[in-house]
């Protein structure tokens, strides 16, 4: 050890040359040897990091404008590398922000907006340009052609890691056959090993953003994904932060910069959800902190021995006697009333009586009679009046604090403490309040019994410890929360002005009460104008566009906050069809619209989705836990101002609890759906069941009757339609004069009310049609339509008449097919 | 058995398939009802002194596809037994259940044979004809009689007349499955005594208490088969004779004697014909296992609940009954007849027989 220490003092320029070395990072440098931050680990990740950063800015940037998004992905084979080409009929950049966007890390116009958009801190397209110039050397082009301008503007360019400024190559100007939009074209070291990923990060982007078209051609396959709705999805509005949201640094910036001169202006001018009120209750939660409680001692009963009256005549001087006696019964009165009374309450009392005695009496009562007054009456309530030295046992009679805090200490602790223990506890804590006067920094100490809730619980603190010591009890923390918080119940807000903002500005310790006490008050939950979910609708509509499934099921969660940002969940479900029925469903997770397709296992989402049981829902879960089997897709998507995510990547939302509830809420009424679905496939697949057993006993029955009686088969159609509940549709023909009379009997043996669609297509022309059908004539046959709606156990007919020789069709609609019996 | 009986028999099977297809052509839900057959459906008939079942009634529906199984079953075994009875043939219970493999359709087969039995029951019950005249009868139940009684029986091949004591062996008379083919000739019995093990009736019969007392011993063979009952109440009600039971003394053997006396749950709708409510109980009763202090064993838990049933089961709801269950319940004992030979061989024939008949009048 000597020895080194001896180098270190003859080698007094060690630390000059190793600040030599030492200089500052450009971002773009640090993302240079990050890449994996920002999803660039490998070549195949790279490629579809590369492609979702383009796509999400080009989506970004043509719902912001209002277009349907129109886009074009392209991925080519270019010797050893891909070149990845991404077009878009966006708004088109100016050549001024052009290269920044392109060409500049943490360039955006995102990063400060509360509002739900898919890009947010402006790294990922100019990281992605980084990733190709680092890989191949190449400038990344690009073609950008603003509305109603005549050509568009062509780059080339590079991002300079040095200082973190796009450096051009190229710039001219180019034809370009969209009328307006944004086309970039990367070269990469790359390979399509994640063909999966890129897949599934297109096609989910399709199933959320059902308004945009999107096309993808790589070397082997290429998919096209046409729009499903012609509605852009509502346009979100940029909220201001809400309260709860907001960190110190941020507040105190907001500070520097607000035009408003007091608190209580600034609160309701910087925030969302900040009326006149919720800042009056932000104001009196900074007091509480900022300038503390003071306690407020109960006046004295009767019984005690404490003349207040006679404190006050002592303390007013030369004010004749009657306005004396009273302005001292004023103040004696006004003190009785109250249940309990703090230090700036008895100032406003005197302050009070002192007026209406002035007016009274015409006496003149001074600031410093009141004064002199305020003080009397409050050492006399605080048990502080200098003793006289007659007094011959001071030192044994307990204070009147004693007493009082004994009440409150009493009713907060357990019954199981011993009033001893108590009493000494309140003892002790007393005595701290006695200190109060020695201690502060007025010049009669903190006589006010003005505290922060701190200072309370170390003083309650202290008082436990000692009582702990002495009277070998356990004083615990549960204990002492509640006592402290029993005495900052009965403690009062003080009627201080806060400070102005300029007095705030600069402040550290009261800016972080000022946050302390806006997070500490209950504020309305932030708009959600700033959000745009998807909706059940176009979840489904997407999901229907995508999957060739037998059922969908979607909802939207009303809005949370987590942290001061709003949060939207959403859900869609799709189950059976073409989805793969072996083997685990899948889970589709979204965060603002974007697929996410890497880091599942860490994802909050899939969390959720396997704790849920999903026997309950009819759906098959090796174990009861984990991922259902079988098939079905699961859609997740959570739409926020500030998505958590675990990483700069944006691949995993994190695991938030409020998030977590909402996205288990939210599958579950999804869920609820599918249920309900499944249990009514599976009691049609009973019903089927049961009728092809007896669709095959009961003819067998018939036959067999109709044996042993030695008749003829007797006809079953009508027994079999009842004992399946059946809606029973039945035509009787009966010739009527020179015509024939056709009736179509529905008989409902089903125990709901059914409604029917019934078309018979007759190949003459029907007359005299009974009410409520109607016949349309095509091409020589007569299609009579009916909809009749019946309840359960009853019947509706159909009738007409027709000329001989005609030819009948049945078909009904609106019954399931299991139910129905159609007899033509 | 003349033929117009199992021509009315016939008729009224083929009704039964008449009203399945009259329920077809209707548009009905082909169905049969039959009385449930329960204890808890089961009513003393007050004229009759038999118990009979009651309203409660259980309805065998093609609604469902285990009702409509049962319905094709039931029209297979009509067909079945209506074929049987042109031909003037009769089959066992088992043999339908065997037979039933042969029909063409596989749903028609029965599972088991309780559920053929039981189907033979609900086509009795419900045409009202009983199963010896569907010309179907059980196994040969084994059940004999011995003692002073002399009888004609119609064979298959020809009348015999048959002395019970006299012109059998030591196994005795044994019962036909269809009673009602003997005529009672003679007899010099002044009581029926029916006996529920093979050991105490081969004990009766060696001590010659047949002989010596003028009784005659049915033999039970455990739950007695239609037959043994039928046989009983004919004699009583022919002859006369007061009916006494000997069993063992628990649960299972009360219920020996509750379907001698009372006619058992499941043939209800034959009590009028099989039960003899005159049937007197000799024991073992539970009071004897104290007096006798007989040798025993506890009480199982399936004996304990059969006990409890027992007393929720109207046909033991008697002051008689009920005190002897509640002795049983309270001792937590049972001894078997044969534990009478722990005072001796004769002490059955000599003390105990005599002493219980005494007591309960019958000598």
């Amino acid at each position: 050890m000597t020895s080194f220490q001896s180098t270190l003092g003859e080698d007094a320029g060690i630390a000059e040359e190793l600040a030599e070395s030492q200089q500052s990072i450009s971002i773009a440098e640090f993302f240079e040897k990050n890449k994996h931050m920002l999803g660039f680990d490998s070549g195949a990740r790279g490629l579809v990091t590369a492609v979702k950063e383009a796509v999400d800015n080009a989506l970004d940037a043509a719902e912001e404008s209002g277009i349907l998004p129109d886009i074009y992905v392209e991925i080519q084979e270019a010797g050893d590398y891909y070149r990845l080409i991404v077009e878009d009929n966006g708004p088109g950049l100016t050549k001024e922000s052009l290269p920044k966007v392109f060409g500049k890390l943490l360039y955006g116009s995102r990063f400060h907006a509360r509002e739900q958009s898919r890009g947010q801190q402006g790294i990922g397209i100019s990281a992605a340009v980084l990733y190709a110039q680092l890989t191949s050397g190449k400038p990344a082009k690009i073609t950008s052609r603003t509305q109603g301008s005549e050509e568009a503007e062509y780059f080339e360019l590079i991002v300079d890691t040095d200082n973190n400024e796009p450096e051009i190559s190229v710039e001219e100007t180019t034809t370009w056959d969209r009328p307006h939009g944004t086309r970039i074209e990367l070269e990469m070291e790359a390979n399509m090993r994640a063909r999966q990923q890129l897949h599934d990060y297109i096609k989910h982007t399709a199933v959320v953003n059902p308004h945009a078209r999107l096309e993808l051609r790589e070397p082997q396959e290429h998919f096209k994904f046409e729009r499903a709705t012609d509605q852009l999805p509502e346009e979100t509005e940029e909220i201001r932060p809400h309260p709860h949201g907001v960190e110190l640094g941020t507040v105190m910036k907001m500070l520097a910069a607000t035009d408003s001169q007091t608190v209580s202006g600034f609160v309701q001018e910087e925030f969302t959800r900040v009326g006149k009120k919720t800042a009056e209750s932000i104001i009196d939660e900074f007091r509480d902190r900022h300038y503390g409680r003071e306690m407020r001692w109960r006046p004295p009963a009767s019984h005690e021995a404490v003349d207040l009256h006679a404190a006050v005549e002592d303390a007013t001087a030369n004010k004749g006697a009657d306005a004396t006696a009273a302005f001292a019964d004023a103040v004696a009165e006004a003190v009785a009333d109250a249940d309990r009374i703090a230090h700036h309450e008895l100032v406003a009392a005197v302050e009070s009586a002192a007026e209406a005695v002035e007016d009274d009496h015409g006496t003149t009562f001074g600031d410093t009679v009141r004064e002199n007054a305020v003080e009397a009456v409050w050492l006399e309530l605080i048990d502080a009046v200098e003793a006289d030295d007659s007094d011959e046992s001071e030192g044994d009679v307990d204070s009147r604090l004693v007493a009082d805090l004994y009440d409150l200490a009493d009713d907060a602790t357990s019954t199981r403490k011993d009033d001893a223990v108590i009493d000494a506890f309140a003892d002790r804590l007393a005595a701290k309040f006695e200190d109060e006067l020695e201690g502060g920094d007025e010049d009669d100490g903190n006589v006010r019994h003005r505290l922060t809730h701190k200072r309370l619980r170390d003083h309650v603190d202290r008082a436990a410890d000692l009582t702990e010591e002495y009277d070998d009890v356990s004083f615990g923390e549960t204990a002492r929360e509640n006592v402290t918080d029993a005495i900052w119940d009965v403690m009062a807000t003080v009627p201080d002005d806060p400070p102005l903002v300029r007095e705030l500005d600069g402040d550290r310790d009261a800016t972080s009460n000022l946050v302390d006490a806006m997070r500490g008050t209950d504020i309305m939950a932030p708009p959600t104008r700033c959000l745009a979910p998807i909706s059940e609708d176009l979840i489904t509509a997407g999901l229907e566009k995508e999957f060739d499934a037998d059922f969908y099921a979607s909802a939207t969660r009303d809005a949370g906050v987590s942290g001061g940002d709003p949060f939207i969940v959403e859900a869609g479900i799709a189950y059976g069809g073409d989805l793969p029925a072996e083997g685990t469903g899948e889970v589709m997770r979204f965060a603002n619209r974007v697929p996410l397709v890497y880091q599942r296992g860490a994802c909050a989402t899939t969390d959720v989705v396997k704790s849920i049981g999903w026997r309950n829902y009819g759906l098959d879960q090796p174990g009861g836990s984990g991922l259902p089997n079988g098939p079905v897709v699961i859609m997740v998507h959570v739409a926020s101002t500030n998505v958590p995510f675990t990483s700069e990547s944006k691949d995993a939302v994190a695991n938030v609890p409020e998030i977590e509830d909402e996205i288990e809420l939210a599958i579950r009424e999804a869920a609820r759906e599918l249920k309900s679905y499944l249990n009514k496939r599976r009691s049609m697949q009973q019903r089927r069941k049961k009728q092809n057993v007896l669709g095959k006993i009961l003819p067998e029955m018939a036959e067999k009757v109709a044996e042993v009686t030695g008749r003829e088969e007797p006809d079953i159609d009508d027994a079999i339609a009842r004992i399946m509940n059946n809606v029973l549709v039945e035509r009787h023909t009966e010739a009527n004069g020179d015509g024939t009379a056709v009736s179509v009997v529905v008989e409902n043996n089903s125990s709901t009310n059914e409604s029917l669609e019934v078309t018979d297509i007759v190949s003459a022309e029907p007359r005299n049609l009974s009410d409520g059908a109607t016949v349309v004539e095509m091409d020589g046959e007569w299609f009579v339509k009916w909809e009749p709606e019946v309840s359960s156990d009853d019947e509706a007919a159909l009738e007409y008449e027709i000329p001989d020789d005609a030819t009948f069709d049945l078909d009904v609609k609106g019954v399931e097919s299991e139910k129905l019996t159609v007899k033509q | 058995m003349s033929t117009d009986d199992t021509q009315e028999a016939r008729e009224q099977l083929i009704d039964l398939a008449a009203q399945f297809y009259d329920q077809f052509e209707l548009g009905e839900i082909p169905h049969m009802s039959v009385p449930t057959r329960t204890k808890n459906n089961i009513e003393y008939d007050e004229e009759m002194d038999v118990w009979v079942y009651g309203d409660r009634e259980s309805t065998r529906s093609a609604n469902s596809v285990r009702g409509a199984r049962k319905l094709l079953k039931a029209i297979y075994t009509i067909e079945f037994l209506s074929e049987q009875l042109e031909e003037d043939r009769s089959s066992t219970l088992r043999e339908l259940y065997y037979l039933s493999e042969s029909w063409d359709n596989n749903e028609a087969q029965f599972n088991d044979q309780d559920e053929s039995n039981s189907m033979v029951e609900d086509l009795e019950i419900v045409s009202g004809v009983t199963r010896e005249d569907f010309h179907m009868r059980p196994e040969e139940s084994g059940a004999t009689i011995m003692g002073p009684l002399f009888l004609r029986e119609q064979t298959r091949r020809g009348e015999r007349e048959i002395h019970c004591q006299e012109d059998v062996g030591e196994g005795g008379y044994q019962i036909p499955n269809n009673p009602d083919t003997i005529e009672f000739l003679d007899n010099d019995a002044d009581f029926i005594l029916a006996v529920e093990t093979g050991g105490m009736r081969d004990r009766l019969v060696e001590n010659g208490f047949d002989e010596e007392y003028n009784a005659l011993i049915v033999h039970l063979k455990g739950q007695p088969a239609r037959a043994t009952r039928r046989i009983t109440k004919r004699l009583h009600d022919e002859l006369g004779l007061p009916v006494t039971v000997f069993t063992d003394g628990d649960p299972w053997s009360y219920r020996i004697y509750g379907s001698v006396a009372y006619g058992s749950i499941k043939s209800a709708h034959l009590s009028e014909y099989l039960a003899t409510p005159e049937a007197d109980f000799i024991g073992i009763q539970p009071a004897d296992i104290v007096e006798y202090d007989l040798p025993s064993d506890p009480l199982s838990d399936s004996d304990v609940n059969a006990l409890e049933s027992e007393l929720e089961d109207p046909r033991f709801q008697t002051d008689y009954w009920e005190e002897q269950i509640e002795l049983q319940l309270d001792l937590g004992k049972k001894s078997e007849q044969q534990s009478l030979a722990a005072r001796g061989l004769d002490f059955v024939t000599d003390t105990y027989l005599p002493d219980r008949l005494d007591d309960m009048g019958v000598l």
